[in-house]
């Protein structure tokens, strides 16, 4: 057993680095800075608010943010965190640190997405700061390079460097086993992370394991599996909200909406101010068509969405909607002008706010206002294009559903089903979209009619690509991708093919250059498909050779 | 107003009846003497006035005092959110040589003040599986109580033993009192500690000990004397 000195300061890499503390009060502010200042830092600045702490990191990239949990009016710390990562002000190089008042078991509980990278609690001394902050720092040092690939999106890259680390046996190496259970869940890896997460589960149970393997039996379709651990999971915490989260997506996917919302409602009990859980419950309640549970969530997501970067037009204009038709039309009409200053300059919100108008109006009667609530949404729906997304395409084929335009809504539901054959999650939405407009003796069966169809599409195209006809394959694909530009699949089998046709007979600028407009349209759908990536490293490989 | 704490994370679940209205009182008994403390020092601090010398001796108390207001107020809320929200422990897990060491990097400045010799002490390659904050909320009290009770010195250590994290607080002071040996350790979450203050941080820690599980074992505290040191040994057994 070895014994040490209680003081092991192990590093000087603290004073090169640039400092932010953020924290409401004055004299918290300035005792803060002078323990930093005695530890020997000098780039140090400071914000009130998470609105200036926000703008600080927009114009400097920060090494290390200490922030405080509660700022007083406008964002929270988690929101400030949130904000900062979702948007990457900082870097997965940088720490955060949240400093809190007390018990930290709340917020951990609560988190959604993001955690800090530590909790300190007030009152703390300097010393405690110091070995805190050094032990953090030599921990993110060994991860640069890893960090670097993750940021870059390239998560094969990132658990290849791993693996190396790992082979040295170093002090943390289960953080990197946590890490790369996670990398390879991102990576689509589903098979090398649940070998890695049943590993650890065998040894004991930690609840993140338990979690991240029924988010893999979740990723694999394996819904019931999924739903037995998410269910084993908040029986044994109770407080545990990101189990809710999942277990209601979960349940969705098993056609149970009803047991959905109630397992969302439970987590929104538990912690209000998640405004993703909000925004969820919201949606979920709207389907269920539980007006009263939609209307108080999602008024509760768009009042948190103020201070919040995971504010969404569509979530407004829902809320809009629904207290016009609970009669009080002018109050829509009022969330939805309220709206446009929040979401100033954005052609999405525009969008939004206008099939919204569109359905007010028709609901009050006035049926020129509508059709030009129409008319006008439609102008922006062919401006905005692919990035308008399938969320929204579902929203246009209501509203021209509504105002009797079903040819519209048929052709537009019909390229939402071929550019998404293989979400499931969005497929589910858009049957039941079907069924609650009428539309289609059958939704089930016309959803799956189109699948096949794509999947016929390529199948064939990769046949011929395997036996050889790369032209015909080519044009095929090409073919493909007019009739969906916004398909993932066929866009990458489009630039998979382009890529097997240089590596045959030598690399071509022009192709190259398709290449990679099929992968940014991919990009534009969806930046974090493995697909994506492993399709994107060939791409690069080439052109370096070329 | 009698209480009810529900325990659910006992090994039989069962349901350990206490007044919390008692933990509130000795807590508040004992709050209010170390505010005493504080105020009455503060008063001798503007009664001596300008050119004296700052008394050391009278700042370290005063640091004292308000460290150990923090620890109950810690406690205080602890107590107050598991009897109201039912809340579970996050277990994760933590190198327990650095946390150890920061434990021992907050008391630090204290225990040179009374002139204690304190040491942490665990294999560096040593993890530990529990709630962070809840075990330090523990440990911090029982270095408090160490700093008074202790002659010259104090080791928190951790180990790994009969498959449980055990983790040590022990001092070369005169020990536990025989009475309080004898009492076994699975009865530490009885009234009977509540009706002495004193023993009110014992209640706290065995309660804290018995939120951790791993499969069906659950965590535990014990007493004893003499273990490295020659004073008293308080353990935290964590499955």
């Amino acid at each position: 057993m070895e014994k040490r000195a209680p003081l092991n300061f192990r590093t000087n890499e603290l004073e090169k680095k640039d400092f932010l503390i953020i924290d409401d009060f004055g004299d918290m502010r300035s005792m803060i800075k002078s323990m930093l200042q005695a530890i020997g830092i000098t780039k140090l600045d400071a914000a009130a608010n998470g609105m200036d702490a926000v703008s600080a990191m927009e114009a400097k990239r920060y090494d290390i943010v200490l922030c405080d949990y509660n700022l007083g009016p406008g964002k929270n710390g988690q929101q400030v965190l949130e904000e900062a990562r979702h948007r990457n002000l900082i870097g997965l190089g940088s720490i955060f640190v949240m400093i809190t008042a007390e018990n930290t078991l709340d917020m951990v509980m609560g988190a959604v997405e993001y955690e800090p990278d530590s909790y300190l609690t007030k009152p703390f001394t300097k010393d405690l700061l110091r070995a805190r902050l050094d032990k953090l720092v030599e921990k993110k040092k060994n991860l640069k390079d890893v960090e670097q690939a993750v940021d870059r999106n390239d998560f094969e890259v990132a658990v290849i460097l791993l693996d190396k680390k790992m082979a040295g046996k170093p002090k943390n190496l289960r953080e990197l086993i946590k890490l790369k259970a996670e990398l390879c869940f991102l990576a689509g890896d589903y098979q090398q992370a649940a070998t890695i997460l049943e590993g650890i589960i065998a040894e004991r149970e930690m609840t993140w394991a338990l979690l991240g393997l029924g988010k893999v039996y979740y990723a694999r379709g394996d819904y019931q599996k999924a739903r037995t651990l998410f269910e084993k999971l908040l029986l044994e915490n109770e407080r545990f909200t990101a189990a809710y989260d999942w277990l209601a997506r979960t349940l969705q996917m098993l056609d149970q909406p009803e047991d959905a919302q109630e397992v969302l409602h439970r987590a929104v009990t538990l912690s209000p101010n998640a405004i993703l859980r909000q925004q969820a419950l919201g949606e979920l309640a709207l389907k269920n068509q539980d007006e009263e549970t939609a209307s108080k969530a999602l008024a509760q997501a768009v009042k948190l969405g103020r201070h919040s970067v995971y504010k969404h037009p569509s979530v407004n204009a829902s809320l809009a909607k629904i207290k016009a038709r609970a009669g009080a039309s002018r109050e829509g009409l009022k969330i939805l002008k309220n709206m446009m200053g929040e979401f100033s300059g954005s052609h999405e919100a525009s969008l939004y706010a206008s099939m919204a108008e569109c359905v007010i109006h028709s609901d009050a009667g006035e049926a020129d206002a509508a059709e030009a609530s129409l008319q006008r949404s439609r102008e922006l729906y062919e401006q905005i294009g692919l990035e308008a997304g399938p969320n929204a395409a579902l929203e246009m084929v209501r509203v021209c559903d509504k105002l009797g335009d079903s040819d519209t809504a048929k052709s537009l539901l019909n390229t939402v089903v071929k550019n998404n054959h293989s979400e499931d999650r969005l497929l589910k939405d858009v049957g039941s979209l079907m069924s609650e407009l009428g539309m289609e003796s059958d939704p089930e069966s016309y959803i799956e009619e189109i699948h096949k169809e794509v999947v016929n599409i390529n199948n064939h195209g990769v046949e011929l690509a395997k036996s050889g006809n790369l032209k015909q394959a080519l044009d095929h694909f090409e073919e493909a991708t007019q009739g969906m530009p916004a398909n993932k699949v066929v866009n990458l089998n489009a630039a998979r093919v382009l890529i097997m046709n240089m590596k045959e007979s030598g690399t071509d600028r022009g192709q190259l250059g398709k290449v990679k407009q099929y992968l940014d349209k991919v990009r534009k759908v969806d930046d974090k498909d493995p697909g994506l990536r492993r399709v994107h490293a060939m791409y690069r490989q080439l052109s370096l050779g070329s | 107003m009698p209480c009810i704490v529900n325990c659910p994370w006992g090994p039989d679940h069962r349901q350990a009846v206490m007044k919390f209205a008692d933990i509130l009182a000795s807590l508040i008994h004992d709050m209010k003497n170390s505010l005493g403390v504080v105020i009455n020092t503060l008063e001798e601090f503007t009664r001596d006035s300008g050119d004296a010398p700052i008394d050391r001796k009278k700042i370290v108390a005063l640091q004292q005092e308000a460290k150990r207001l923090n620890n109950h107020l810690i406690e205080l809320l602890t107590l107050y959110k598991i009897e109201n929200e039912r809340i579970s422990a996050h277990v994760e897990e933590w190198n327990v040589g650095e946390f150890l060491e920061e434990l021992v990097i907050e008391n630090r400045a204290s225990a040179e003040a009374k002139q204690v010799q304190l040491e942490w002490r665990s294999d560096p390659g040593l993890y530990g599986y529990f709630d962070e904050s809840l075990i330090r909320g523990v440990i911090n009290n029982l270095l408090g109580n160490g700093l008074r009770y202790t002659s010259s010195k104090l080791l928190v250590s951790g180990v790994q033993e009969k498959g449980y994290l055990v983790l040590r607080v022990e001092d070369d002071g005169e020990g536990y009192p025989e009475e309080m040996l004898n009492t076994q350790a699975g009865q530490w979450q009885s009234d009977e500690l509540v009706s002495e203050h004193t023993h009110l941080g014992l209640y706290f820690a065995a309660m804290v000990a018995n939120m951790h599980r791993n499969k069906d074992r659950y965590g535990r505290i014990s007493l004893s004397n003499c273990h490295t040191l020659s004073g008293g040994c308080f353990s935290l057994w964590l499955p």
